[in-house]
């Protein structure tokens, strides 16, 4: 038992004290958090923009050339890895930049706008039909009834899965290591191939994963009850 | 003040209008009653273009509004719309409800909507509840309030498109009330509706829709007790 306890302390001591690797730690998950924090930003505006392309009818109900549009841009994004549009944004399209976070971010924004789009195109289309009708039929434009009528009531609709996005996103930055940032992941693998012994650093960024995810949680739920208590249902 | 000119409308191969004409004067009540999927709520939704057409002509106040060029959102300000369904906006309250579109289209300030809405929601006896979101309200209340919205955009005509179908038996009645009270001030309304009592009472002429035409029209008096058309007669002995 003593003997067992001085191992797990030697451990310890390796993974996170000696030549204070703790830092380690803590700057890789800064970058991990810096770019889904972005990214997620970006994703949802573009997510935003994607859907209302998305749903955009022409006069007579068909379909408009922006809806096509949105609709092959979801499909590409969908249809192929985040690690290869990664390497693509990487090595192919944004070649001459050397600021991998930005590439990470630009590639992790488009990447979660695809997925965004259709959280809210479904927020969108839950809202009743007779919402849009009662707007345009006071003589709302087609932008001010989405605005001030189905938008607000579609937030709440997207609340929970564009919860889902953000914490999938953040743990989808943990293949950055590929373009040679430096995240959490990355951190603890680096510090596991120096002290030949992966346990406490894989465990450890596992725990901090877990950590930030769980306050992401709680926070996400906390607003989604402040939201629902405007229902006053 | 409304004119339709041989008014069409297909979904895909279902042609659920084929060719109505009508013309609907200032102060009239215009009722229309007709079996279901006869084409009748179609109609009306055409009237404000939340239909768009798909053949024919529709004048309002000696615009056609179905040219393309024409600004619909400008057109519908001036005619209200109250529907089956109430559709209350779930995210305001009562009173931004009323206030919404008249202070966002910039019509009147929102001191002057407010004390509008308070005067309109006097006159169907819900004005304590102005502070009230639509969930906590009863279906013939929401009704009200429906058609209290509309009103406080000061529109030419109403529209109504079943509004007591979706309440219950002892609400039907307080929603009919406010509908008689706006009819005795003159408004011009067109109303689709299976309330017989309401179609005799109320209205100046009664039109029978059925297989997407005009199959008859006459005054409440003629229209019930002198039905000419085999069909309506087979209907009024249904509904009656």
């Amino acid at each position: 038992m003593q003997a067992w306890l001085e191992k797990i302390g030697k451990m310890f001591q390796m993974a996170f004290i000696d030549g204070d690797r703790w830092k380690l730690y803590i700057e890789g998950l800064g970058v991990t958090l810096e770019i889904a924090f972005f990214a997620a930003i970006l994703g949802l505006a573009i997510g935003t923009v994607v859907a209302l392309m998305k749903l955009s009818v022409t006069r007579n109900g068909k379909k408009t050339i922006w809806a096509h549009l949105a609709g092959i841009y979801i499909d590409i994004i969908r249809g192929t890895p985040s690690v290869l549009q990664l390497l693509i944004m990487w090595f192919i399209i944004m070649k001459s930049c050397t600021n991998g976070t930005l590439v990470a971010v630009l590639s992790f924004g488009i990447n979660s706008g695809a997925y965004v789009a259709e959280i809210v195109r479904a927020g969108i289309l839950a809202v009743d039909k007779g919402q849009t009708e009662a707007g345009r039929s006071l003589g709302l434009s087609k932008a001010q009834t989405m605005g001030y009528i189905v938008i607000p009531q579609a937030i709440k609709n997207v609340l929970p899965p564009i919860g889902n996005e953000f914490i999938v996103l953040l743990k989808e930055t943990a293949i950055v290591g590929y373009v040679s940032l430096t995240d959490l992941t990355r951190a603890a693998n680096q510090i596991t191939s120096r002290t030949y012994e992966a346990f406490m650093p894989l465990i450890g960024a596992a725990v901090i994963y877990f950590t930030i995810i769980k306050i992401l949680t709680v926070l996400l739920e906390k607003l989604e009850r402040r939201l629902r208590k405007s229902d006053n249902r | 003040m409304i004119i339709v000119k041989d008014l069409h409308k297909k979904f895909e191969d279902n042609h659920v209008l084929r060719g109505v004409n009508y013309h609907i004067k200032q102060g009239e009540k215009i009722v229309v009653v007709g079996p279901s999927g006869s084409g009748k709520s179609t109609f009306l939704r055409c009237l404000n273009l939340l239909e768009m057409p798909t053949g024919g002509e529709i004048w309002f106040d000696g615009q056609n509004i179905t040219d393309p060029k024409i600004n619909i959102d400008k057109v519908r300000q001036h005619m209200g719309m109250v529907f089956q369904n109430f559709n209350l906006f779930n995210n305001y309250t009562i009173m931004d409800n009323i206030t919404l579109a008249p202070v966002k289209l910039k019509l009147m300030s929102k001191e002057e909507a407010s004390e509008n809405a308070l005067k309109l929601l006097d006159r169907v006896g819900l004005k304590e509840k102005a502070d009230a979101y639509p969930s906590q309200l009863s279906g013939g209340q929401k009704q009200r309030i429906a058609i209290v919205r509309s009103l406080a955009m000061n529109p030419k005509v109403m529209l109504f498109d079943e509004p007591t179908s979706a309440l219950d038996p002892e609400m039907v009645g307080e929603v009919l009330e406010v509908m008689k009270d706006l009819a005795d001030s003159g408004m011009t309304m067109v109303v689709v509706t299976h309330e017989m009592g309401f179609a005799r009472e109320v209205g100046t002429k009664v039109v029978f829709m059925d297989e997407g035409i005009i199959m008859e029209e006459n005054t409440p008096n003629e229209f019930f007790n002198n039905p000419q058309s085999p069909r309506l007669q087979e209907f009024l002995s249904k509904v009656l």
